[in-house]
């Protein structure tokens, strides 16, 4: 694979380039750092720790319309993904990558979801290697990805100081460096040396692990636990920890009507609401919180990996971070390694 | 400040007691800084037990929060009481819970907390960054100290504050069975500077501000399940049928969520700021809280959750209310 | 804005209490005094009937005003519906206007059985209101889009 440098002077130029594509780029909306589309390449914000919401919203729309009908007219007018165009995520974290990776597999299971599908192929990833984990709570290399992985991205840059170091990585990666080409330039030796070092420390700087080698097995055995209600007594029932985790991928579909005509569209749920499992008649089968809470560790650590083989959590932290009542999620694991 | 010891002793008899289901207080958090609610339901947990400048969560909500579950057949309910710590703030919360009946005053045990202040989270992590063991705070003066790493750290009170405690007038809990400590005066008090200066602008600046900060959220809830004051058991939000805001994210629905969720707080808002605070984009929502609080002090000389005799302000009228506006 | 918009005719929604104000509406519509036409009138019981997401929901549906009206203060055929509403609606003006919503969208009168003339008067005075600040352009639902 070819290597090459990008210039930190030249990044402003290769972004104004990448504009003719729908570019996506952290930016930020007061203090909070948010992926949006940009047209401006002063816009971008490149020296950040992580986005609060993930780049997952890029791929699956918090609120996607599916179709539209018409009162009296039987033909369904269907969205054509294509239209939104090609579209680059630029700068993303490896962990967010590989989590678009996680979710695919449920989308393209047993039923191919062409809205999702569509979306991703048109989609090209440049990631942004995490030099420095950005944040306390980062335990990614316990759960399969690193700091610098490479998975699923289609380029990473390392951040060599000076300029970030290219990886081009896949096809589709070879092509997007070529339309930015101009601006690239041979790295000089010894900077791919350099870049594994980088990413060594910053796997050795993850501070948090935890060994999850037997915890899909365990956690079935644990249904009627204690555990649960203790590890749930605070939790306040909100979507931060889910709307937040790149991986989660709950959604909920409902029709909204405007005089004659009307759509048909798909939005983000959370299994942590307590209107996700009410049924029509009445009854909830996960009536309190204890019982939310067990589906979410559930989920990410035994039925995902079980159906798929991949533990659906990529360690990016921001259920921990941003939990306003200090749940952590590893302390939970542990506890569940321990019982 | 609180002695820890004396907190234990106190919790220690409390939970002890036979009508004493539960008592919620405050423990140490799993990293940094951070402290985190407890749930203590015998006395050999009550060792758990901490109150620091970290405790930052308004407990009062965790009243209304618990489910009510169906009881199995053959067993009684649990009716003993629930004995939780609150704060000056947090305990505005239960005067307001009671005046509008969500409980009666016997079913609760309160340890009262008079305050002198509370970190901002945020501030204390932007600050000291990545700090991954467990870390204190204490209040010295008009100064905080960090202890952390095998370090101590001194940082003037002013720069770690939570904004709601520079405003803040009612440090001493209105309500109690006991109390921790002495009782603390009035610090503080709000001046309203940023809400006035944003009712100064146009309408169109108002707007665009609002816009750009609504335009982030992503509906989590958050602000509404953290609230004291939201205890509602079939939100409005959840309903589907009418269903007034719908669920589709845009700013239309985003903006008619934040004008419900604050409007139903109007004459009820008691300024614990936990809305703002967990808020994990940043909306000032205590911006939109403290519109209402200073309209319902200025117009109806209100206060919220300071007479839980009082009628709640929107359940009640004077013949002479003020109706200037009125065609 | 309305001198761009002189030919902008604004949507209104008007909550009138089926005692008074819709009695007085009535009677300027059987009196044939002319009034302008871009008022649309849900008559609800009483004006303590009206529920601030009305309001709220009438403007995210494209009103580009709404008028509450109800009986004068003691007339209320229900004591104290007006009262009520009146504590209610200063909060909800107040607050609208804080978040952009011009004052002039939002408003209320007390309109009595007997008084058609003032039902004229107050359609003239918020008609021109609206007018003068132009569409709504903040919250309102968009079309659906994809």
């Amino acid at each position: 694979m070819a290597v090459k440098k990008l210039n930190k002077d030249k990044v402003k130029e290769a972004l104004q380039e990448l504009t003719k594509f729908r570019l996506i780029a952290p930016a930020k909306s007061d203090e909070v750092v948010v992926f949006k589309q940009i047209s401006d390449p002063e816009e971008a914000f490149l020296d950040y720790g992580n986005s609060t919401v993930p780049p997952k919203k890029v791929v699956f729309p918090q609120t996607e319309t599916l179709f539209r009908f018409q009162r009296g007219n039987p033909e369904l007018r269907e969205k054509n993904v294509e239209e939104e165009g090609t579209t680059v995520i630029f700068g993303l974290r490896p962990c967010d990558a590989r989590a678009m990776s996680i979710v695919d597999n449920l989308f393209s299971w047993d039923y191919e979801d062409p809205y999702y599908l569509k979306r991703r192929e048109l989609t090209t990833l440049v990631g942004m290697g995490c030099v420095n984990p950005p944040s306390v709570n980062c335990f990614c290399t316990s759960v399969g990805g690193e700091p610098c992985g490479t998975e699923n991205l289609d380029i990473l840059l390392i951040d060599l100081g000076e300029g970030y170091l290219v990886r081009e990585l896949t096809e589709k990666g070879k092509k997007l460096a070529e339309t930015i080409g101009s601006f690239l330039e041979d790295a000089p030796g010894g900077s791919e040396a350099k870049a594994e070092e980088l990413s060594g420390s910053a796997k050795e700087a993850v501070s948090r692990s935890i060994d999850t080698s037997g915890i899909e097995a365990k956690l079935p055995t644990l249904w009627e636990s204690p555990l649960w209600k203790e590890v749930s007594a605070a939790c306040l029932g909100c979507g931060i920890c889910t709307y937040l985790c790149p991986t989660c991928h709950c959604f909920d579909i409902q029709d909204e009507v405007e005089g004659a005509e009307g759509r048909r569209c798909r939005m983000w749920d959370s299994c942590m609401f307590r209107a996700h499992t009410l049924h029509a008649s009445g009854p909830n089968p996960r009536p309190a919180r204890k019982e939310r809470t067990r589906n979410r560790i559930n989920h990410k650590y035994s039925y995902f990996p079980g159906k798929f083989g991949v533990i659906a959590c990529v360690g990016c932290g921001r259920c921990i971070n941003l939990c306003p009542v200090n749940i952590d999620i590893l302390e939970i694991l542990g506890k569940v390694v321990e019982a | 400040m609180v002695d820890v010891e004396k907190l234990r002793e106190i919790a220690r008899e409390v939970v002890s007691r036979e009508d004493v289901r539960q008592l919620i207080g405050y423990r140490q958090g799993t990293y940094g800084f951070r402290a985190r609610p407890a749930f203590i339901t015998s006395p050999e947990e009550v060792d758990q037990l901490i109150f620091s400048p970290a405790c930052v969560n308004n407990l009062a909500t965790y009243l209304t929060l618990e489910e009510r579950l169906p009881v199995p057949r053959g067993q009684e309910p649990d009716l003993r009481k629930v004995a939780v710590m609150v704060k000056g703030c947090d305990s505005r919360a239960l005067v307001q819970q009671m005046e509008e009946k969500a409980y009666e005053r016997d079913r609760i045990v309160v340890l009262g907390i008079p305050c002198t202040g509370v970190v901002d989270m945020d501030k204390v992590e932007k600050r000291f960054p990545n700090v991954l063991s467990r870390g204190e705070i204490a209040l010295e003066g008009d100064k905080f100290v960090l202890s952390f790493d095998g370090k101590r750290e001194e940082v003037p009170k002013e720069e770690l504050l939570a904004d709601k405690c520079k405003r803040c007038r009612y440090p001493t809990p209105l309500v109690y069975d006991q109390l921790l400590d002495e009782e603390v005066s009035r610090f503080a008090d709000d001046d309203y500077a940023d809400v006035l200066a944003l009712e100064k602008r146009s309408a169109e600046e108002k707007w665009a501000y609002w816009e750009e900060k609504f335009s982030r959220c992503i509906r989590c809830y958050s602000c509404r399940n953290v609230c004291p004051m939201c205890y509602c058991e079939d939100c409005v939000l959840d309903r589907l049928n009418p269903q007034w805001m719908r669920r589709s994210v845009d700013i239309s629905e985003t903006t008619a969520y934040h004008i419900a969720r604050a409007y139903h707080l109007a004459g009820r808002c008691i300024q614990c700021g936990e809305c703002q605070r967990v808020c994990p984009v940043e909306i000032p929502l205590m911006e939109l809280n403290r519109k209402f609080y200073k309209d319902v002090e200025e117009l109806y000389d209100y206060e919220p959750g300071t007479d839980a005799e009082a009628p709640p302000l929107l359940a009640t009228f004077k013949v002479d209310d003020r109706e200037d506006f009125i065609l | 804005m309305a001198e761009k918009n002189s030919d902008f005719e604004p949507n209104i929604v008007a909550f009138l209490c089926n005692w008074c104000s819709y009695a007085g509406a009535d009677l300027a519509g059987t009196s044939r005094i002319q009034y302008p036409s871009n008022v649309r009138v849900i008559r609800v019981m009483c004006s303590g009937r009206v529920n601030p997401l009305f309001v709220m929901n009438a403007l995210q549906q494209g009103a580009d005003g709404v008028l509450i009206s109800g009986c004068h203060p003691g007339d209320c055929h229900y004591m104290q519906g007006n009262y009520y509403a009146r504590r209610r609606f200063m909060l909800m003006r107040n607050f609208l206007e804080y978040l952009g919503v011009e004052p002039e969208r939002v408003r209320m009168s007390w309109v009595s059985a007997s008084e058609g003339a003032k039902w004229k008067e107050v359609i003239e005075e918020v008609v021109s209101g609206v007018k003068s600040v132009g569409p709504m352009n903040k919250f309102q639902r968009r079309q659906l889009n994809w």
